[in-house]
């Protein structure tokens, strides 16, 4: 497998700093030959700074790019917005040789240059495509059998697919798939694919970025979701943040949030706690100690068995 | 130079399709969200009345108008143009500002949680980039002034 750098974000590294835990658990335990490396910056996120200034929002991109191509180094993210900005200007740019001489000028005149050469993965895609569902069965200590997790796929893991070309844009299945083969039911739901819109929280409209986790986390909870299970930030941020804020304000979801990166985690047989799953708004209490008492039950068939062997009584 | 553009030929199309109206989420659970609305005025020379609207805004840029439509456009670049106009003029929300100077300022939108880092046993964050980008930033300013007065006029 060629060498990784990971694209932290700055989300992940601000506001969420469990999530880079959950995350290097996992990349160390699979021994994947992930990098950390100097001089990456905001990726840029799309909405603040391409609204603004789209040549700023692609020669930003292009940079952090140039950092790993210059290394020969992919680059994976666990945050959807790093990959989905970094890939849409790799795409503009390699669509566009004109831009990107543009660009390249003003490149080389702090040094670097934009090839466009390395791939560019969020985590869900990569494990799914790169590191494979067999080799993740295969590190399953205990599986989520009888669970049902609710997933969000977070806009930007999919979209724009042009750019990101790793899933069907509409009708996404690999995080089901992985999902599945952690042995959890993922559940089909009208809202699966419904934007979390975090993004009103970010253009002063709070409650109506509340309104949208709400939509969502209703219907989670009238079909008896033991989780809601994502894989970026800024998603975390809406269904964790704000559900916790609701229910202060005496609204009841009871939707555990959890990250990929710390349901894996778990499976592989480390505490919530090392995960950093302790540091959650909303309590993950209640998701873990079902998935203890699943497991502790006493095999199907034994059930089945003592009621066939019961004592007639007729 | 490196400026967003419209394409009128595509906008054309859009206003006689609206599939995106279908499976957009801000005209699903907004109001009187409906960019349909907005591409007809830019295609009639109307988009100034846009400019100062919270609708323009409301486009959460989650690309689903992108995916269904069939010239792969969508309106989300109506709205970005709406967008990058009135920010040009200085009416975007208050924390889009915020985050643009920050980004400017520091090349992120936040720093490393150093304390919690300690916590949890993370290293020390990799150097930032900061330096190098505001660098690049100034290139790229210089730059267009240079296209824009080319003789060097007005400039020193």
């Amino acid at each position: 497998m060629k060498e990784f750098a990971v694209f932290w974000g700055c989300t992940i590294q601000t506001r969420f700093p469990f999530i880079e835990k959950s995350t290097r658990i996992v990349l160390e335990s699979f021994k994947l030959p992930y990098r950390d490396i100097d001089g990456f910056t905001c990726c840029p996120e799309k909405s603040l700074v391409n609204n603004i200034d789209h040549g700023a929002f692609v020669v930003t991109a292009a940079r952090n790019v140039a950092l790993v191509d210059e290394l020969d180094y992919d680059l994976v993210s666990p945050c959807t917005g790093c990959v989905s900005n970094l890939a849409t200007v790799k795409g503009e740019l390699k669509a566009n040789p004109r831009e990107k001489a543009e660009v390249n000028k003003l490149l080389k005149e702090v040094g670097r240059e934009f090839k466009g050469t390395s791939k560019l993965q969020h985590l869900v895609p990569f494990f799914h495509d790169t590191v494979g569902v067999h080799a993740i069965k295969q590190k399953i200590k205990k599986d989520f059998s009888g669970m049902r997790i609710g997933i969000h796929y977070g806009c930007h893991m999919i979209r724009p697919s042009h750019a990101l070309r790793n899933d069907d844009p509409l009708e996404p299945k690999k995080f089901d798939t992985l999902i599945s083969a952690l042995g959890a039911q993922s559940l089909q739901f009208m809202t699966k694919m419904m934007c979390c819109g975090q993004g009103l929280d970010r253009i002063d409209e709070h409650d109506r970025a509340l309104h949208f986790a709400r939509i969502k986390l209703k219907e989670l909870k009238s079909l008896g979701c033991d989780a809601m299970v994502l894989c970026c930030p800024s998603c975390f941020l809406q269904f964790d943040n704000n559900q916790f804020l609701m229910e202060k304000e005496g609204e009841k979801f009871g939707i555990p949030v959890i990250y990929f990166t710390e349901l894996l985690g778990l499976a592989m047989g480390y505490k919530p706690e090392e995960l950093g799953m302790d540091l959650h708004r909303v309590d993950c209490t209640p998701f873990v100690k079902k998935w203890e008492a699943l497991s502790t039950r006493p095999p199907r068939e034994d059930a089945i068995e003592d009621g066939l062997n019961a004592p007639v009584d007729l | 130079m490196l400026e967003a553009t419209l394409n009128f030929k595509l906008l054309e199309q859009c206003s006689k399709c609206g599939a995106c109206f279908s499976i957009c989420p801000s005209c699903m659970h907004i109001p009187g969200y409906d960019p349909r609305a907005v591409i007809q005025d830019i295609l009639d020379g109307n988009h100034d009345k846009w400019l100062s609207s919270r609708h323009i805004w409301q486009c959460l840029e989650c690309h689903h108008c992108l995916e269904i439509c069939y010239q792969h456009y969508g309106f989300e670049n109506a709205m970005t143009a709406l967008r990058t106009i009135a920010a040009k003029k200085g009416i975007h929300p208050t924390q889009v500002k915020r985050g643009w100077e920050m980004f400017v300022k520091t090349s992120r939108l936040g720093e490393p949680a150093l304390p919690a880092r300690k916590k949890l046993g993370l290293p020390e964050p990799k150097a930032s980039g900061a330096e190098e980008f505001k660098k690049l930033f100034a290139l790229l300013k210089a730059a267009r002034e240079k296209q824009e007065n080319p003789e060097g006029k007005g400039s020193e």
